[in-house]
């Protein structure tokens, strides 16, 4: 019985069910909500046997898996839970821990941390906003969007849920995340139209729009049809409200007055691609995955909530779960069984389809819980080894480069910068300021697949020359970290360890502790020896490529 | 994989070129070398001709109808007018006044034609050549024209990018990332962070480590040579005494007036600075050619950035001396909708629309190609987007047949099939 009680204490503070109604009847709520109780405890039991089928699989294609070190197990984990290495005191104290299970301890935690829901809201964040049709998205919604994806993760919300709640949102966009679909997209339904099922089922419709699909079985009607689910979604200014606000709404009525906006269809129309001056075939809602359809004349609201219904379905339609496990293989691994994230579907080529069908299934089967997802994924030996190939036909491992905001928390607590810890008040505004700089600078679409990502000449010059940086990065001025850390570490091979561990999450190789002996050495201060060596740890590839 | 190998082809090349320029011409001209390095010594000659090219980049997609092809008197027309220009017979829309009185040095493509109507899909071709596939990363022209004519001496990147690119994704592709353009986004100021912290002996102390120590370092394949390739790049960068091309203070007030004081004016002059210091090959962006509604409106306000500016590159690049070898390409992505839409605007449409040329050796005031009445169709001399960049070859000497070899081992052409236009040699 306390374990219900437990559940409704969960359920009733969530405010992120809060479109479905829930009777405070213990007895009830049990006969209503039994499949997510047992789902979960079978998903924290199973994800080790899952992990262990899918390695079995793997096997077939991986000559041998080398497993990484203790201290590169944890930088690599705390990256892709909460986007920052760990600091050099938990790295030594996870490697002298002598509990066997201390690899799953250390997941688990960093999957409680809050920063987990925060760097995976960042990462939609990026995913959303990359393919903005309106630049003032950026400012409007950034915030909101990463907390309304990490309030979710954190709590434990399921993806169909959240999916559900970011294709039926309404409200102010700067008060709910969840709205930035449709704000990116100016709530124009081609747009958003082409992030719905780009995004949900990692299916290109938007090809379709102009003509039938050139590679896919997509035909016109079918993307405009999808469009149609659409037509009511209003993006309008909140009156009186400063900074300036934008809302989502339903526009269920038509319009009076001469403003465009007004005069906006409640319907959706389907271009006449030869006669663009007239307006079109006046088209019905259907979802293409399964011709299911809806009424000229439905409600807004019950438009976008039978879609949402659909889209997530899985009985019916496998992509909606098999786009999310596809994507975060993808992240966690750098390769994922299709070449893209946001290009499957049925005619593409899938590479190791078993193992994706088991994670799937299961996935499916814990409530569409992202934690257990990552957790199955991380228990596996291919993810704990060196080179994660996740396929047959990789050579090599993909390539991991971070993103802005890791970047950034691995420079500031790598330099001890006030304040990036989060705690206290003072610095604050000036570091987030910062943060959105290096945001900008490192960004890359992270649907994008890795090769095509490179460095580029002004985040070379930004980690190399920023005077902000450099005045953390030196040793001769009070309380920086290296200054105190001259002073504590009296040896100098404990010092260079320590700079490894801060900067890049591991231990130096013998090489490396060997040039920078000899560095220290060389020089004739050893403050500047060090601040040499730090500057140097900060700008080397691996710096920002994940461990 | 494929990084590393681009990487390593682009060395020897490197090293061949410059072990063949100091080849005695009888042992080429006695036949003691083979194809490829006849072909070698080719490039290594044409990189002493200093040909560069400035891509006026209208991303969006800009309407024939109101820049370079009216056709007024039709009801598709809009009521745009044309006016005459500096060459009699020529009319441009009424909204490119500056271009217009400068026509003896522009030819005017009208005919250009493509299938590709999504914009990143078009931009791509229209830098590249190319459709994009996903299993060969073609190289935009500009890193082609920087790999084969860029100097190797240059410390400025070859391959300047001005302005925001909005969702542009084209780069060096299989040459690798030291093609990728150098992107600099606000061109009234210099690029930020260029200033190194520590003096000049310090400096490269510290970069001489950082090198060292990364090398141990166990990357993912190219990973390493990528992050090493713009560092050097960077630092190569910011310690030239080039970089003081990157500020437009240094230009008289007349010269900045003349281009104006908008940024699209002010990524003009910077290309301009940049030619000169030796860069190959300069983008400038122009965003929010995308008009699907309001299209007169909208355009008449970007005509207004961009005519000027446009007009005064071309006066200024000649009274330099340097037109005849750099080639200024002004276009977008496709054409618009011959019709007018319900909203004022026109739609995507890649089955009409034009470039205007300059510079390079190509022969202006004068029109390649027709345009139906209703601005609907090719009505003569269709230009495909390989002829374009055919042309492009043509004009900046860079051999259309020369091959990179993609990732799977398959070799790539500058361009595959097309002719150059002819007329405008």
């Amino acid at each position: 019985m306390h374990i219900a009680r437990g559940l409704m204490e969960k359920m009733s503070c969530d405010h992120y069910i809060s479109g479905r109604i829930f009777v405070s009847c213990w007895a009830l709520l049990l006969f209503l909500m039994p499949s997510p109780l047992c789902r979960q405890a079978a998903g924290e039991t199973n994800f080790k046997s899952i992990a262990k089928q899918i390695d079995l699989q793997l096997q077939a294609s991986l000559e041998e898996t080398d497993p990484i070190d203790d201290a590169t197990f944890l930088s690599r984990v705390s990256l892709d839970l909460v986007g920052r290495r760990p600091n050099a005191n938990q790295i030594r104290n996870f490697v002298h821990n002598a509990d066997p299970r201390k690899r799953t301890t250390a997941i688990q935690q960093l999957l409680e941390d809050p920063q987990f829901g925060k760097h995976w809201g960042r990462y939609w964040r990026d995913t959303i906003l990359a393919r903005r049709a309106d630049e003032r998205a950026l400012q409007l919604v950034s915030a909101s969007l990463t907390k309304a994806v990490a309030d979710r993760l954190n709590n434990n919300i399921g993806w169909d849920q959240i999916a559900n709640d970011f294709i039926t949102a309404s409200g102010d966009v700067r008060g709910h995340g969840e709205t930035a679909l449709f704000i990116a997209q100016k709530g124009e339904p081609e747009g958003i139209t082409a992030e719905v099922s780009r995004i949900f089922l990692g299916i290109q419709i938007q090809c379709a729009q102009c003509h039938d699909h050139p590679t896919d079985q997509w035909k016109r009607e079918q993307f405009h049809q999808l469009a149609a689910f659409f037509p009511r979604v209003g993006v309008r200014r909140v009156r009186n409200e400063e900074p300036r606000n934008f809302e989502v709404y339903s526009r269920n009525k038509q319009g009076r007055g001469k403003k465009n906006k007004n005069k906006k269809s409640l319907e959706y129309y389907m271009p006449d691609l030869a006669r663009p001056n007239v307006q079109g075939q006046v088209t019905k809602p259907v979802f293409f995955l399964t011709g299911h359809s809806l009424e000229l004349g439905t409600q807004d609201q019950i438009r976008r909530q039978t879609l949402a219904e659909w889209i997530t379905a899985n009985d019916e339609n496998p992509w909606f779960a098999r786009a999310y496990v596809n994507r975060i293989w993808t992240e966690l691994m750098g390769r994922g069984f299709y070449d893209t994230v946001d290009d499957i579907g049925p005619e593409r080529d899938c590479t190791n389809p078993e193992i994706l069908a088991l994670l799937e299934k299961q996935f499916v089967a814990s409530g569409y819980d992202t934690k257990w997802l990552l957790q199955t994924i991380m228990a596996t030996a291919a993810y704990q080894s060196k080179s994660p190939a996740t396929r047959i036909d990789s050579e090599a491992i993909a390539s991991q480069p971070l993103r802005g905001d890791a970047i950034f928390n691995n420079l500031t607590q790598a330099l001890a910068v006030p304040g990036a810890d989060g705690k206290g008040t003072k610095n604050q505004k000036r570091l987030q300021k910062s943060r959105q700089l290096f945001v900008q600078s490192f960004f890359y679409d992270p649907s994008l697949p890795r090769a095509e990502i490179n460095p580029t000449i002004p985040q070379a010059l930004l980690l190399m020359n920023s005077p902000q940086i450099n005045a953390f990065i030196r040793g001769d001025r009070s309380k920086t970290m290296l200054q105190r850390l001259l002073v504590t570490e009296t040896e100098n091979e404990r010092l260079v360890e320590t700079l490894y561990l801060k900067c890049l999450g591991r231990f130096p190789y013998d090489q490396e502790q060997r040039i920078c002996l000899q560095h220290i050495a060389s020089q004739g201060s050893r403050v500047e020896a060090c601040e040499d060596i730090l500057w140097s740890l900060l700008n080397t590839a691996e710096f920002r490529q994940r461990n | 994989m494929d990084r590393i190998k681009t990487f390593n082809m682009q060395q020897r090349l490197r090293d061949r070129r410059a072990f063949l320029r100091n080849i005695p011409s009888t042992m080429v001209g006695a036949g003691l070398l083979g194809w490829p390095e006849s072909l070698a010594l080719a490039a290594a000659k044409n990189n002493t001709r200093q040909r560069a090219c400035i891509l006026l980049w209208m991303a969006g997609g800009p309407s024939p109808y109101e820049t370079l092809s009216p056709i007024e008197g039709h009801e598709n027309g809009g009521g745009t007018r044309s006016i005459a220009t500096s060459v009699p017979g020529i009319r441009v829309a009424e909204n490119l006044p500056h271009i217009a009185s400068r026509m003896e040095d522009f030819a005017l493509v009208r005919s250009l034609t493509s299938k590709e109507g999504n914009h990143n899909r078009a931009s791509f071709l229209l830098h590249t050549g190319y459709l994009p596939t996903p299993t060969v990363k073609y190289p935009a022209f500009g890193a082609i024209a920087a790999q084969q004519l860029g100097q190797e001496e240059g410390d400025l990147p070859a391959y300047v990018r001005i302005g925001s690119g909005g969702r542009l994704r084209v780069g060096g592709g299989l040459l690798g990332a030291q093609f990728d353009p150098f992107i600099h986004r606000a061109p009234n100021k210099p690029p930020g962070n260029t200033e190194p912290t520590t003096d000049l002996h310090r400096y490269r102390r510290r970069l001489a480590l950082q090198t060292q120590l990364q090398k141990d370092q166990k990357l993912p394949t190219g990973v390493q040579e990528a992050h090493q390739s713009t560092y050097d790049k960077a630092s190569r960068m910011i310690l030239s005494s080039d970089m003081k091309a990157f500020d437009l203070t240094r230009e008289s007030e007349n010269v900045r007036a003349a281009y104006g004081d908008s940024d699209f004016g002010a990524g003009c002059l910077l290309a301009r600075r940049l030619i000169e210091s030796g860069v190959t090959f300069v983008e400038v962006n122009c965003r929010g050619w995308d008009t699907h509604q309001d299209n007169f409106a909208k355009t008449r306000q970007l005509t207004e950035q961009v005519d000027r500016p446009t007009a005064a590159l071309i006066d200024d690049l000649k009274q330099r001396g340097l037109l005849e070898s750099t080639l200024v390409v002004w276009m977008g992505e496709f054409g618009r909708t011959p019709k007018i839409n319900a909203r004022g605007g026109r739609d995507h449409y890649p089955r009409v629309f034009s470039a205007a040329i300059a510079g390079g050796g190509i022969r202006g005031g004068q029109i390649i190609g027709k345009v139906s009445e209703d601005g609907a169709e090719v009505a003569d001399r269709p230009v495909s987007i390989p002829d374009l960049f055919q042309t492009f070859c043509r004009a900046l000497e860079v051999d259309p047949e020369s091959e990179s070899i993609s990732s799977l081992g398959r070799p790539i052409k500058v361009v595959e099939d097309g002719a150059p236009i002819e007329e405008l040699f």
